[in-house]
Protein backbone atom coordinates (compact mmCIF):
# COMPACT_ATOMS: atom_id res chain seq x y z
CA UNK A 1 0.00 0.00 0.00
CA UNK A 2 1.18 3.58 -0.36
CA UNK A 3 3.53 4.42 2.83
CA UNK A 4 4.86 7.89 2.85
CA UNK A 5 7.35 6.44 1.39
CA UNK A 6 7.58 9.08 -1.87
CA UNK A 7 9.11 12.41 -1.81
CA UNK A 8 7.40 15.29 -0.49
CA UNK A 9 5.43 17.81 -2.54
CA UNK A 10 3.69 20.16 -0.15
CA UNK A 11 4.95 20.24 3.52
CA UNK A 12 2.25 22.65 5.81
CA UNK A 13 3.80 22.93 9.29
CA UNK A 14 1.64 24.04 11.84
CA UNK A 15 -0.60 26.03 9.71
CA UNK A 16 -2.39 28.90 11.36
CA UNK A 17 -5.17 31.07 9.46
CA UNK A 18 -7.43 33.85 10.66
CA UNK A 19 -10.17 35.23 8.83
CA UNK A 20 -11.93 38.70 9.31
CA UNK A 21 -15.43 38.55 9.48
CA UNK A 22 -17.23 41.89 9.04
CA UNK A 23 -20.32 42.47 11.56
CA UNK A 24 -23.20 42.79 8.80
CA UNK A 25 -24.38 46.83 9.26
CA UNK A 26 -23.01 48.39 6.35
CA UNK A 27 -26.22 50.26 6.90
CA UNK A 28 -24.60 53.12 5.01
CA UNK A 29 -23.10 56.42 5.91
CA UNK A 30 -25.83 57.83 8.33
CA UNK A 31 -24.78 54.71 11.20
CA UNK A 32 -21.24 54.65 9.90
CA UNK A 33 -21.03 58.69 11.33
CA UNK A 34 -23.39 57.93 14.30
CA UNK A 35 -20.67 55.24 15.30
CA UNK A 36 -18.32 57.84 14.53
CA UNK A 37 -16.06 55.76 11.98
CA UNK A 38 -17.31 54.44 8.21
CA UNK A 39 -14.43 51.47 8.53
CA UNK A 40 -16.57 48.39 9.07
CA UNK A 41 -16.11 46.38 12.45
CA UNK A 42 -15.08 42.81 12.66
CA UNK A 43 -13.81 40.23 14.36
CA UNK A 44 -11.10 37.58 14.12
CA UNK A 45 -11.83 33.80 13.63
CA UNK A 46 -9.38 31.69 13.70
CA UNK A 47 -10.09 29.04 11.07
CA UNK A 48 -6.86 26.91 11.02
CA UNK A 49 -5.48 26.22 14.54
CA UNK A 50 -2.58 24.86 13.84
CA UNK A 51 -2.03 22.35 10.99
CA UNK A 52 0.55 19.95 10.33
CA UNK A 53 0.77 17.62 6.99
CA UNK A 54 2.79 16.36 4.10
CA UNK A 55 2.09 15.54 0.92
CA UNK A 56 4.05 12.67 -1.29
CA UNK A 57 4.40 11.98 -5.09
CA UNK A 58 2.28 9.82 -6.04
CA UNK A 59 -0.54 10.30 -3.65
CA UNK A 60 -4.38 11.23 -3.37
CA UNK A 61 -5.34 12.60 0.33
CA UNK A 62 -9.13 12.74 1.38
CA UNK A 63 -9.68 16.01 3.87
CA UNK A 64 -12.61 15.50 5.48
CA UNK A 65 -14.17 16.74 7.99
CA UNK A 66 -18.13 18.51 8.75
CA UNK A 67 -19.21 21.97 7.33
CA UNK A 68 -16.67 24.83 8.32
CA UNK A 69 -14.15 22.64 9.98
CA UNK A 70 -11.72 24.57 7.72
CA UNK A 71 -11.10 22.49 5.02
CA UNK A 72 -11.57 25.24 1.98
CA UNK A 73 -9.64 27.30 4.19
CA UNK A 74 -6.85 25.20 4.22
CA UNK A 75 -6.55 24.98 0.47
CA UNK A 76 -7.27 28.12 -0.25
CA UNK A 77 -4.32 28.83 2.06
CA UNK A 78 -2.37 26.56 -0.15
CA UNK A 79 -2.59 28.44 -2.94
CA UNK A 80 -1.35 31.20 -1.42
CA UNK A 81 -5.05 33.19 -1.37
CA UNK A 82 -5.05 33.36 2.15
CA UNK A 83 -2.25 34.47 4.29
CA UNK A 84 -1.08 32.55 7.39
CA UNK A 85 -1.35 33.95 10.58
CA UNK A 86 2.01 31.62 11.45
CA UNK A 87 3.68 28.63 10.59
CA UNK A 88 4.29 27.61 6.58
CA UNK A 89 3.51 26.26 3.73
CA UNK A 90 5.70 24.79 1.46
CA UNK A 91 5.81 23.04 -2.03
CA UNK A 92 7.01 21.72 -5.71
CA UNK A 93 5.07 24.37 -7.10
CA UNK A 94 2.16 26.26 -6.75
CA UNK A 95 -1.29 23.93 -6.48
CA UNK A 96 -3.94 24.52 -8.67
CA UNK A 97 -6.92 25.57 -7.11
CA UNK A 98 -10.61 23.50 -8.09
CA UNK A 99 -13.61 24.43 -6.84
CA UNK A 100 -17.10 23.61 -7.63
CA UNK A 101 -19.02 27.43 -7.64
CA UNK A 102 -17.89 29.69 -10.60
CA UNK A 103 -19.35 30.74 -13.79
CA UNK A 104 -16.40 32.50 -15.76
CA UNK A 105 -18.03 34.46 -18.22
CA UNK A 106 -21.75 33.64 -18.16
CA UNK A 107 -22.79 35.72 -21.01
CA UNK A 108 -20.52 33.60 -23.82
CA UNK A 109 -20.04 30.47 -25.22
CA UNK A 110 -18.03 27.19 -23.54
CA UNK A 111 -15.74 27.70 -26.48
CA UNK A 112 -15.13 31.30 -25.83
CA UNK A 113 -14.69 30.60 -21.87
CA UNK A 114 -12.13 27.80 -22.92
CA UNK A 115 -10.25 30.37 -24.66
CA UNK A 116 -10.39 32.85 -22.32
CA UNK A 117 -9.45 30.82 -18.83
CA UNK A 118 -6.97 28.74 -20.99
CA UNK A 119 -5.24 32.42 -22.05
CA UNK A 120 -5.48 33.08 -17.78
CA UNK A 121 -3.33 29.88 -17.39
CA UNK A 122 -0.96 30.53 -19.35
CA UNK A 123 -1.88 28.55 -22.18
CA UNK A 124 -0.63 30.36 -26.02
CA UNK A 125 -3.78 30.68 -28.46
CA UNK A 126 -2.77 28.00 -30.58
CA UNK A 127 -2.12 25.50 -27.59
CA UNK A 128 -5.64 26.35 -26.45
CA UNK A 129 -7.05 25.52 -30.37
CA UNK A 130 -5.30 23.09 -30.81
CA UNK A 131 -6.51 21.06 -27.54
CA UNK A 132 -10.27 22.62 -27.88
CA UNK A 133 -11.75 18.82 -28.90
CA UNK A 134 -9.82 17.38 -26.48
CA UNK A 135 -11.46 19.95 -23.77
CA UNK A 136 -15.02 19.59 -24.91
CA UNK A 137 -14.98 15.94 -25.27
CA UNK A 138 -13.60 15.80 -21.78
CA UNK A 139 -16.33 18.23 -20.69
CA UNK A 140 -18.63 16.43 -22.28
CA UNK A 141 -20.40 19.46 -23.49
CA UNK A 142 -19.86 19.30 -27.04
CA UNK A 143 -24.14 20.37 -28.26
CA UNK A 144 -23.69 23.13 -25.56
CA UNK A 145 -20.37 24.04 -26.70
CA UNK A 146 -21.53 27.30 -28.79
CA UNK A 147 -24.22 28.14 -26.06
CA UNK A 148 -23.52 31.00 -23.66
CA UNK A 149 -22.45 29.27 -20.23
CA UNK A 150 -25.14 30.79 -18.46
CA UNK A 151 -27.58 28.06 -19.97
CA UNK A 152 -25.31 25.40 -19.21
CA UNK A 153 -26.28 22.93 -15.80
CA UNK A 154 -24.03 23.02 -13.19
CA UNK A 155 -22.43 19.87 -13.52
CA UNK A 156 -21.85 21.01 -17.28
CA UNK A 157 -20.55 24.09 -15.80
CA UNK A 158 -18.53 22.14 -13.53
CA UNK A 159 -17.22 19.24 -15.66
CA UNK A 160 -15.91 22.17 -18.64
CA UNK A 161 -14.20 24.05 -15.67
CA UNK A 162 -12.81 21.01 -14.81
CA UNK A 163 -11.54 20.19 -17.76
CA UNK A 164 -10.27 23.51 -18.44
CA UNK A 165 -8.51 23.74 -15.08
CA UNK A 166 -6.45 20.56 -15.87
CA UNK A 167 -5.90 20.58 -19.81
CA UNK A 168 -2.20 20.76 -19.09
CA UNK A 169 -1.36 18.24 -15.89
CA UNK A 170 -1.06 20.15 -12.66
CA UNK A 171 1.76 19.09 -9.78
CA UNK A 172 -0.28 19.43 -7.46
CA UNK A 173 -4.13 19.44 -7.92
CA UNK A 174 -6.51 20.66 -4.99
CA UNK A 175 -9.98 19.47 -5.61
CA UNK A 176 -12.67 21.22 -3.58
CA UNK A 177 -16.21 19.59 -3.69
CA UNK A 178 -15.77 19.62 -7.75
CA UNK A 179 -16.77 16.13 -8.42
CA UNK A 180 -19.92 16.12 -6.70
CA UNK A 181 -21.90 17.46 -9.38
CA UNK A 182 -20.52 15.30 -11.84
CA UNK A 183 -22.31 12.01 -13.40
CA UNK A 184 -20.68 8.16 -12.96
CA UNK A 185 -18.84 9.03 -16.37
CA UNK A 186 -17.28 12.41 -15.48
CA UNK A 187 -16.09 11.00 -12.37
CA UNK A 188 -14.50 8.40 -14.25
CA UNK A 189 -12.77 10.78 -16.60
CA UNK A 190 -11.73 13.12 -13.43
CA UNK A 191 -10.32 9.91 -11.88
CA UNK A 192 -8.35 9.19 -15.07
CA UNK A 193 -7.38 12.91 -14.46
CA UNK A 194 -6.15 12.67 -10.96
CA UNK A 195 -4.21 9.22 -11.66
CA UNK A 196 -1.91 11.15 -14.30
CA UNK A 197 -1.49 14.27 -11.92
CA UNK A 198 0.09 11.30 -9.68
CA UNK A 199 1.56 9.03 -12.50
CA UNK A 200 3.72 12.52 -12.94
CA UNK A 201 5.22 12.14 -9.42
CA UNK A 202 2.13 14.64 -8.52
CA UNK A 203 -0.15 14.95 -5.59
CA UNK A 204 -3.65 15.38 -5.68
CA UNK A 205 -6.19 16.61 -2.37
CA UNK A 206 -9.48 15.83 -2.64
CA UNK A 207 -12.16 17.49 -0.25
CA UNK A 208 -15.48 15.83 -0.20
CA UNK A 209 -18.30 15.04 1.80
CA UNK A 210 -19.28 12.19 -0.01
CA UNK A 211 -17.47 8.85 1.76
CA UNK A 212 -17.85 6.57 -1.02
CA UNK A 213 -15.74 8.70 -3.52
CA UNK A 214 -12.92 9.26 -0.66
CA UNK A 215 -12.81 5.78 0.05
CA UNK A 216 -12.90 5.25 -4.09
CA UNK A 217 -10.07 8.38 -4.66
CA UNK A 218 -8.15 8.64 -1.96
CA UNK A 219 -4.33 6.94 -0.57
CA UNK A 220 -5.01 8.29 2.95
CA UNK A 221 -7.73 10.39 4.24
CA UNK A 222 -7.14 13.67 6.63
CA UNK A 223 -10.08 14.57 9.23
CA UNK A 224 -10.01 17.88 9.78
CA UNK A 225 -12.37 19.31 12.98
CA UNK A 226 -12.73 22.66 13.98
CA UNK A 227 -9.40 23.71 12.10
CA UNK A 228 -7.18 20.94 13.68
CA UNK A 229 -6.69 17.79 12.51
CA UNK A 230 -8.18 14.83 14.52
CA UNK A 231 -6.83 11.84 12.60
CA UNK A 232 -4.75 10.71 9.43
CA UNK A 233 -4.32 7.09 7.79
CA UNK A 234 -5.99 4.72 5.77
CA UNK A 235 -9.08 5.53 4.01
CA UNK A 236 -11.37 3.09 5.22
CA UNK A 237 -10.15 3.20 8.77
CA UNK A 238 -10.93 6.91 9.31
CA UNK A 239 -14.11 7.31 7.15
CA UNK A 240 -15.28 4.83 9.66
CA UNK A 241 -14.10 6.99 12.84
CA UNK A 242 -15.37 9.81 11.15
CA UNK A 243 -19.00 8.72 10.18
CA UNK A 244 -19.43 7.00 13.58
CA UNK A 245 -18.43 10.44 15.35
CA UNK A 246 -20.79 12.40 13.43
CA UNK A 247 -23.62 10.79 13.23
CA UNK A 248 -25.09 10.65 16.49
CA UNK A 249 -25.65 14.11 17.03
CA UNK A 250 -26.30 14.69 13.94
CA UNK A 251 -30.11 16.78 15.99
CA UNK B 1 5.46 -0.13 -5.16
CA UNK B 2 7.61 2.23 -7.55
CA UNK B 3 10.13 3.22 -4.58
CA UNK B 4 13.10 2.49 -6.79
CA UNK B 5 12.32 3.50 -9.77
CA UNK B 6 10.45 7.41 -8.63
CA UNK B 7 14.05 8.78 -9.78
CA UNK B 8 13.55 7.54 -13.03
CA UNK B 9 10.15 8.24 -13.81
CA UNK B 10 9.71 12.02 -12.64
CA UNK B 11 11.09 13.23 -16.11
CA UNK B 12 11.55 16.37 -13.91
CA UNK B 13 13.44 15.14 -11.19
CA UNK B 14 11.49 16.61 -8.69
CA UNK B 15 13.20 14.83 -5.59
CA UNK B 16 15.71 17.02 -6.10
CA UNK B 17 14.20 20.29 -6.87
CA UNK B 18 13.70 22.42 -3.40
CA UNK B 19 10.56 23.05 -1.50
CA UNK B 20 9.27 26.94 -2.11
CA UNK B 21 7.35 29.11 0.38
CA UNK B 22 3.35 29.05 -1.04
CA UNK B 23 2.41 31.61 1.14
CA UNK B 24 4.70 34.15 0.16
CA UNK B 25 3.88 36.17 -2.91
CA UNK B 26 5.75 36.59 -5.73
CA UNK B 27 8.38 39.22 -5.83
CA UNK B 28 6.82 42.71 -7.59
CA UNK B 29 9.61 41.29 -10.64
CA UNK B 30 8.72 37.91 -10.94
CA UNK B 31 4.87 38.84 -10.27
CA UNK B 32 5.38 40.90 -13.68
CA UNK B 33 7.00 38.32 -15.56
CA UNK B 34 4.29 35.86 -14.85
CA UNK B 35 1.76 38.41 -16.32
CA UNK B 36 3.86 39.00 -19.01
CA UNK B 37 3.86 35.70 -20.08
CA UNK B 38 0.34 35.74 -20.31
CA UNK B 39 0.16 38.62 -21.92
CA UNK B 40 -1.87 37.19 -25.08
CA UNK B 41 -4.94 37.21 -22.28
CA UNK B 42 -4.98 41.36 -22.69
CA UNK B 43 -4.87 41.02 -25.74
CA UNK B 44 -7.08 38.44 -27.29
CA UNK B 45 -9.78 38.75 -24.33
CA UNK B 46 -10.41 42.40 -24.92
CA UNK B 47 -10.54 42.12 -29.16
CA UNK B 48 -13.12 39.51 -28.66
CA UNK B 49 -15.23 41.61 -26.15
CA UNK B 50 -14.69 45.02 -28.71
CA UNK B 51 -16.38 42.72 -31.27
CA UNK B 52 -19.27 41.44 -29.09
CA UNK B 53 -20.06 44.43 -28.00
CA UNK B 54 -21.70 46.33 -31.11
CA UNK B 55 -23.41 42.33 -32.66
CA UNK B 56 -26.94 43.61 -31.63
CA UNK B 57 -26.42 46.83 -33.88
CA UNK B 58 -27.17 47.15 -37.25
CA UNK B 59 -24.23 49.16 -38.37
CA UNK B 60 -22.10 46.79 -35.65
CA UNK B 61 -18.08 47.25 -35.91
CA UNK B 62 -18.54 50.81 -37.56
CA UNK B 63 -20.04 52.26 -34.48
CA UNK B 64 -16.46 52.22 -33.45
CA UNK B 65 -15.93 54.73 -35.71
CA UNK B 66 -19.05 56.50 -35.46
CA UNK B 67 -19.32 57.22 -31.92
CA UNK B 68 -15.65 59.57 -31.69
CA UNK B 69 -17.48 61.03 -34.80
CA UNK B 70 -20.59 62.03 -33.52
CA UNK B 71 -18.90 63.17 -30.18
CA UNK B 72 -16.86 65.25 -31.69
CA UNK B 73 -19.16 66.53 -33.85
CA UNK B 74 -21.80 67.62 -30.96
CA UNK B 75 -19.24 69.52 -29.17
CA UNK B 76 -18.49 71.54 -32.16
CA UNK B 77 -22.00 72.34 -33.31
CA UNK B 78 -22.18 73.50 -29.47
CA UNK B 79 -18.84 75.67 -29.13
CA UNK B 80 -17.75 75.85 -32.56
CA UNK B 81 -21.12 77.11 -34.11
CA UNK B 82 -23.97 77.98 -31.55
CA UNK B 83 -21.54 79.36 -28.84
CA UNK B 84 -18.18 80.73 -29.75
CA UNK B 85 -15.78 79.43 -27.52
CA UNK B 86 -13.29 79.84 -29.85
CA UNK B 87 -11.90 83.17 -28.96
CA UNK B 88 -8.46 83.41 -31.06
CA UNK B 89 -7.82 79.77 -31.64
CA UNK B 90 -6.39 79.28 -34.97
CA UNK B 91 -8.19 75.81 -36.59
CA UNK B 92 -10.78 75.21 -33.40
CA UNK B 93 -12.36 72.17 -34.85
CA UNK B 94 -8.92 70.27 -35.03
CA UNK B 95 -8.02 71.75 -31.46
CA UNK B 96 -11.67 70.23 -30.29
CA UNK B 97 -10.90 66.74 -32.03
CA UNK B 98 -7.76 66.46 -30.75
CA UNK B 99 -9.29 67.61 -26.96
CA UNK B 100 -11.79 65.20 -27.27
CA UNK B 101 -10.29 62.01 -28.93
CA UNK B 102 -7.30 61.96 -26.19
CA UNK B 103 -9.35 63.47 -23.12
CA UNK B 104 -12.11 60.69 -23.87
CA UNK B 105 -9.44 57.45 -24.11
CA UNK B 106 -8.53 58.18 -20.69
CA UNK B 107 -11.64 58.24 -18.84
CA UNK B 108 -12.91 55.30 -20.94
CA UNK B 109 -9.49 53.43 -19.54
CA UNK B 110 -10.03 54.47 -15.89
CA UNK B 111 -13.92 54.07 -16.18
CA UNK B 112 -13.66 50.48 -17.33
CA UNK B 113 -10.42 49.39 -15.35
CA UNK B 114 -12.80 50.72 -12.36
CA UNK B 115 -15.03 47.80 -12.86
CA UNK B 116 -12.31 45.10 -14.58
CA UNK B 117 -11.99 43.03 -10.93
CA UNK B 118 -15.54 42.83 -9.95
CA UNK B 119 -17.03 42.32 -13.49
CA UNK B 120 -14.70 39.31 -13.90
CA UNK B 121 -15.11 37.72 -10.21
CA UNK B 122 -16.34 34.46 -11.78
CA UNK B 123 -12.84 34.08 -13.82
CA UNK B 124 -11.11 35.12 -10.72
CA UNK B 125 -12.35 32.83 -8.36
CA UNK B 126 -11.68 29.67 -10.73
CA UNK B 127 -8.59 30.12 -12.19
CA UNK B 128 -5.30 31.56 -10.36
CA UNK B 129 -3.32 33.84 -12.84
CA UNK B 130 -2.36 37.70 -12.44
CA UNK B 131 -4.95 40.02 -11.73
CA UNK B 132 -3.38 42.79 -13.48
CA UNK B 133 -3.92 41.04 -16.82
CA UNK B 134 -7.49 42.52 -15.90
CA UNK B 135 -6.93 46.14 -15.86
CA UNK B 136 -4.65 45.64 -18.38
CA UNK B 137 -7.40 44.13 -20.74
CA UNK B 138 -9.25 47.11 -19.97
CA UNK B 139 -6.37 49.69 -21.02
CA UNK B 140 -5.86 47.34 -24.49
CA UNK B 141 -9.14 47.20 -25.30
CA UNK B 142 -9.89 50.93 -24.48
CA UNK B 143 -7.03 51.70 -26.73
CA UNK B 144 -7.88 49.54 -29.54
CA UNK B 145 -10.87 51.09 -29.51
CA UNK B 146 -9.74 54.44 -29.58
CA UNK B 147 -7.34 54.09 -32.67
CA UNK B 148 -10.32 55.02 -35.28
CA UNK B 149 -10.90 58.24 -33.37
CA UNK B 150 -7.25 58.91 -33.59
CA UNK B 151 -7.24 58.35 -37.07
CA UNK B 152 -10.54 60.27 -37.42
CA UNK B 153 -8.96 63.05 -35.77
CA UNK B 154 -5.75 63.11 -38.21
CA UNK B 155 -7.60 63.15 -40.98
CA UNK B 156 -9.60 66.17 -39.55
CA UNK B 157 -6.78 67.92 -38.48
CA UNK B 158 -5.30 67.61 -42.20
CA UNK B 159 -8.94 68.74 -43.75
CA UNK B 160 -8.76 71.75 -41.85
CA UNK B 161 -6.33 72.69 -43.63
CA UNK B 162 -2.95 71.42 -40.97
CA UNK B 163 -0.30 70.08 -42.77
CA UNK B 164 2.20 66.96 -41.84
CA UNK B 165 4.90 68.39 -40.43
CA UNK B 166 8.50 66.94 -38.45
CA UNK B 167 6.02 67.84 -35.56
CA UNK B 168 4.05 64.97 -36.15
CA UNK B 169 6.90 62.36 -35.68
CA UNK B 170 6.78 63.02 -32.02
CA UNK B 171 3.07 62.06 -31.45
CA UNK B 172 3.45 58.62 -31.27
CA UNK B 173 5.85 59.97 -28.23
CA UNK B 174 2.61 61.70 -26.73
CA UNK B 175 0.30 58.43 -26.98
CA UNK B 176 2.72 56.41 -25.65
CA UNK B 177 3.37 58.89 -22.13
CA UNK B 178 -0.75 58.80 -22.26
CA UNK B 179 -0.78 54.70 -22.49
CA UNK B 180 1.64 54.52 -19.59
CA UNK B 181 -0.55 57.11 -17.56
CA UNK B 182 -3.84 55.42 -18.82
CA UNK B 183 -2.13 52.33 -17.69
CA UNK B 184 -1.40 53.59 -14.47
CA UNK B 185 -4.29 55.40 -13.59
CA UNK B 186 -6.16 52.14 -14.58
CA UNK B 187 -4.59 50.12 -11.91
CA UNK B 188 -5.53 52.69 -9.17
CA UNK B 189 -9.01 52.42 -10.45
CA UNK B 190 -9.02 49.27 -10.68
CA UNK B 191 -7.92 48.94 -6.92
CA UNK B 192 -10.36 51.86 -5.41
CA UNK B 193 -13.00 50.26 -7.75
CA UNK B 194 -12.84 47.05 -5.90
CA UNK B 195 -12.51 48.16 -2.48
CA UNK B 196 -15.49 51.04 -2.61
CA UNK B 197 -17.47 49.67 -5.86
CA UNK B 198 -19.56 53.56 -5.70
CA UNK B 199 -16.33 54.55 -7.79
CA UNK B 200 -18.07 53.75 -11.15
CA UNK B 201 -20.59 56.39 -9.90
CA UNK B 202 -18.26 58.66 -8.85
CA UNK B 203 -15.98 58.96 -11.78
CA UNK B 204 -17.95 60.46 -14.48
CA UNK B 205 -18.59 63.20 -12.25
CA UNK B 206 -14.83 63.28 -11.51
CA UNK B 207 -14.43 63.25 -15.07
CA UNK B 208 -17.03 66.15 -16.12
CA UNK B 209 -14.44 68.26 -13.41
CA UNK B 210 -11.50 67.61 -15.20
CA UNK B 211 -12.93 67.82 -18.74
CA UNK B 212 -13.68 71.39 -18.21
CA UNK B 213 -9.98 71.47 -15.76
CA UNK B 214 -8.31 70.59 -18.98
CA UNK B 215 -9.15 72.82 -21.75
CA UNK B 216 -10.59 70.47 -23.70
CA UNK B 217 -13.20 72.69 -25.60
CA UNK B 218 -11.55 76.27 -24.67
CA UNK B 219 -8.33 77.60 -24.73
CA UNK B 220 -6.80 77.49 -21.36
CA UNK B 221 -4.38 80.20 -22.50
CA UNK B 222 -6.95 82.45 -24.09
CA UNK B 223 -9.54 82.85 -20.44
CA UNK B 224 -6.52 82.39 -18.21
CA UNK B 225 -4.40 85.35 -18.32
CA UNK B 226 -2.08 84.66 -15.46
CA UNK B 227 1.15 82.58 -15.37
CA UNK B 228 0.27 81.66 -11.61
CA UNK B 229 -3.06 79.83 -12.82
CA UNK B 230 -1.29 78.55 -15.67
CA UNK B 231 1.32 76.84 -14.56
CA UNK B 232 -1.49 75.19 -11.87
CA UNK B 233 -3.24 73.84 -15.36
CA UNK B 234 0.37 72.00 -15.73
CA UNK B 235 -0.48 70.15 -12.64
CA UNK B 236 -3.24 67.97 -14.53
CA UNK B 237 -2.12 65.70 -16.22
CA UNK B 238 -4.53 65.11 -18.65
CA UNK B 239 -3.98 68.69 -19.68
CA UNK B 240 -0.23 68.21 -20.15
CA UNK B 241 -1.07 65.38 -22.53
CA UNK B 242 -3.56 67.24 -24.72
CA UNK B 243 -1.60 70.31 -24.59
CA UNK B 244 1.36 68.23 -26.03
CA UNK B 245 -0.77 66.26 -28.70
CA UNK B 246 -2.18 70.03 -29.88
CA UNK B 247 1.49 71.27 -30.26
CA UNK B 248 2.66 68.12 -32.02
CA UNK B 249 -0.15 68.25 -34.43
CA UNK B 250 -1.78 71.82 -35.09
CA UNK B 251 1.63 74.17 -33.90
CA UNK B 252 -0.14 75.20 -30.89
CA UNK B 253 2.41 76.58 -28.13
CA UNK B 254 3.33 74.31 -25.52
CA UNK B 255 5.56 75.92 -22.18
CA UNK B 256 7.76 74.27 -20.45
CA UNK B 257 6.16 73.68 -17.15
CA UNK B 258 3.44 71.72 -19.64
CA UNK B 259 6.57 68.96 -20.72
CA UNK B 260 7.50 68.76 -17.41
CA UNK B 261 4.31 68.28 -16.27
CA UNK B 262 4.05 65.48 -19.33
CA UNK B 263 7.42 63.68 -18.32
CA UNK B 264 6.76 63.52 -14.92
CA UNK B 265 2.94 61.79 -14.81
CA UNK B 266 3.68 59.20 -17.45
CA UNK B 267 6.30 58.13 -15.20
CA UNK B 268 5.06 58.34 -12.21
CA UNK B 269 2.17 56.64 -12.66
CA UNK B 270 3.02 53.58 -13.65
CA UNK B 271 4.96 53.49 -10.76
CA UNK B 272 2.61 54.61 -8.25
CA UNK B 273 -0.27 52.78 -9.79
CA UNK B 274 1.80 49.64 -9.52
CA UNK B 275 2.28 49.76 -6.50
CA UNK B 276 -1.29 50.12 -5.03
CA UNK B 277 -2.26 47.61 -6.89
CA UNK B 278 0.33 44.94 -6.45
CA UNK B 279 0.26 46.19 -2.46
CA UNK B 280 -3.17 44.60 -2.01
CA UNK B 281 -3.87 41.88 -5.40
CA UNK B 282 -4.17 38.80 -3.45
CA UNK B 283 -7.29 40.61 -1.60
CA UNK B 284 -8.43 41.60 -4.82
CA UNK B 285 -11.94 39.84 -5.72
CA UNK B 286 -11.11 37.00 -2.65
Amino acid sequence: MMTASGSVTVEIRDAHVSYRVYEEPAKGLKQGFARGRIRRRYRSIEAIRGVTLNLHEHETLGLIGANGSGKSTLLSAMTGLLPLASGSIRGRSRPSLLGVSSVMRPALSGRRNILIGGLALGFSRSEIEARMDEIIDFAGVREAIDRPMRTYSAGMRARLHFAIATARIPEILLIDEALTVGDEEFRRRAAERMDDVCGAAGSVVLVSHNMSEVERFCDRVAWLDDGLIRAVGEPAEIVEIYVSTSRPNSR
Amino acid sequence: MDGESSNASSPRSAALRPLIDLTTRPTPLNYLREAWRRREFAIVVPAQDLRAQNMDTTLGQFWHLMNPALLVGVYFLIFGVVIDTSRGVDNFLGFLIVGIVLFHLTQRVVQEAAVSITQNLGLIRSIQFPRILLPASSVNGQTAAFIPAIILALLAVLATGERPSMRWLLLPIVLAAQFVFNFGSALISARIGTAVPDLRHILPHLFRLLFYASGVIFSVEAFVHSPGWRRAFALNPIYDLITCARWSLLGHTVDGWVLVGTVAWSLVMPMVGFWVFFRSEQRLGA
